[in-house]
């Protein structure tokens, strides 16, 4: 029987940004994903395929949240200033010296060391949570 | 060796937006460094002015920003970008709205010429909440950053060098006792390295902060080198530096508030020459005001 394995995969095409690398897998735990016969893929095969996919899968609210909290500080946002997953830290007024910073703050609480180069490339709170986990992930295995 | 000069401000005022008063390219080892100071920026007609003149993208980047100050800034400096390009064209009755923008493959952003090759200026733009700069230059890459003077640095600033900056930067900023005074040489070395950066326009990971020393060239005022540190041996603590003059740097204060890094590939033709920097400030179609010429060695 095929492992459930809820996740879901939403294939972005950031074609638009030239910042984007290879396509990445950021799957946790091998898996099938292949359950009852179906895929959970939901992209149709008759749409072309942009050269650069970016695949954000599914983290832990709970990063998503100390990240968007240790943002916040950063940039001294007002308490319910909406950030989500995918707000972005420039429509909040970051620059790269705030980037940085909030990098900093980010090792600290989750202790961690992000490579400069793909420190400076995080654009979203999605993309600092991935990265996350994936250093997490790193780190403990 | 410093030269100031004060001009008369030019105003043109019109219910209609004028048309751009046209500029001279600069020449060759000039950068224009033009900018603009939101908070002075208040006509809601203006404005809405500005907003005509960006395209559909533009527009859709400056609603993505929360709330109307980040709005603002936002449309300023895709204006500021736009009329300061077109105001540079041969072409008198050049649209700013014409001119189409793309990134190169390190994603900077520079002018689609489209048909027309072989364009020598280039331009890169750098802002805060309270000012937006654009430099100007032909024929050589340019890079700027500007950076607020008061800016607070949340992490301890030796902290953050030694996790950021390179091993002798670290060094000159441990020189430092007083605080106030290391904290402002961080936020100098900050823009400086941002500027060879973007100046570079190949990325963040071409030029890890770590990789590069920028330095006060000694016996100078305000003269600044780089230093590239490579490690070719196996022995870390053998780390060579090479000190070249490819690239130019100039370090300037604007409107009293903040620092402004500018850094230009030199020219071969012209290896050795100063540097100069024209300096204007600017609210797009009412007026310009020059600032300052100064000489970089």
């Amino acid at each position: 029987m095929a492992t459930s394995f809820s996740f879901s995969i939403s294939m972005q095409a950031r074609v638009s940004d030239l910042s984007a690398t290879t396509t990445r897998f950021c799957l946790q735990k091998p898996a099938s994903i292949f359950h009852n016969g179906k895929t959970n893929l939901s992209f149709s095969q008759r749409h072309p395929i942009p050269a650069r996919l970016a695949i954000s899968c599914a983290v832990k609210q709970e990063t998503v949240e100390k990240v968007s909290e240790i943002v916040k500080k950063q940039l001294s946002l007002a308490e319910d200033q909406k950030v989500t997953a995918r707000t972005k830290f420039t429509e909040l007024g970051a620059d790269s010296l705030d980037t940085v910073e909030i990098v900093m703050g980010l090792e600290e609480e989750f202790g961690i060391t992000m490579a400069e180069e793909r420190a400076k490339e995080i654009a979203t709170v999605q993309h600092a949570a991935e990265l996350i986990e994936e250093l997490i992930q790193q780190k403990t295995a | 060796m410093r030269i100031s000069v004060m001009s008369q401000m030019q105003r043109s005022f019109s219910i209609d937006l004028p048309s751009l008063i046209p500029l001279q390219l600069p020449s060759r080892r000039y950068t224009h460094l033009w900018y603009v100071i939101p908070d002075e920026v208040k006509s809601t007609s203006l404005l809405k002015r500005y907003s005509q003149l960006l395209s559909q993208t533009e527009k859709d980047g400056v609603d993505q920003m929360r709330g109307d100050e980040l709005k603002k800034n936002a449309l300023l400096a895709r204006t500021l970008v736009r009329t300061t390009v077109a105001r540079y064209q041969t072409n008198k009755a050049f649209d700013p709205r014409s001119l189409m923008f793309k990134k190169n493959v390190y994603g900077k952003p520079e002018v689609d010429w489209q048909n027309c090759n072989n364009q020598p200026l280039h331009f890169n733009i750098s802002h805060t909440d309270s000012l937006i700069a654009c430099g100007v230059t032909v024929h050589a890459p340019v890079g700027i950053d500007v950076e607020d003077k008061e800016r607070k640095i949340k992490h301890d600033v030796l902290a953050f060098a030694k996790r950021f900056y390179s091993a002798d930067e670290v060094n000159f900023l441990a020189t430092i006792r007083d605080p106030e005074a290391q904290r402002k040489e961080f936020i100098k070395l900050w823009t400086l390295k941002e500027a060879y950066v973007k100046a570079l326009g190949k990325g963040f990971s071409a030029a890890p902060f770590n990789t590069f020393t920028i330095q006060s060239i000694p016996g100078t005022e305000e003269g600044y080198s780089l230093c590239k540190t490579s490690e070719v041996t196996a022995d870390p603590l053998e780390e060579t530096k090479k000190c070249n003059g490819e690239w130019k740097f100039a370090l300037l204060e604007l409107a009293d508030s903040h620092y402004a890094a500018v850094c230009i590939e030199d020219d071969q033709a012209n290896e050795g020459a100063p540097m100069r920097v024209i300096v204007r400030k600017t609210i797009p179609f009412v007026e310009d005001q020059l600032i300052s010429e100064r000489i970089f060695l």
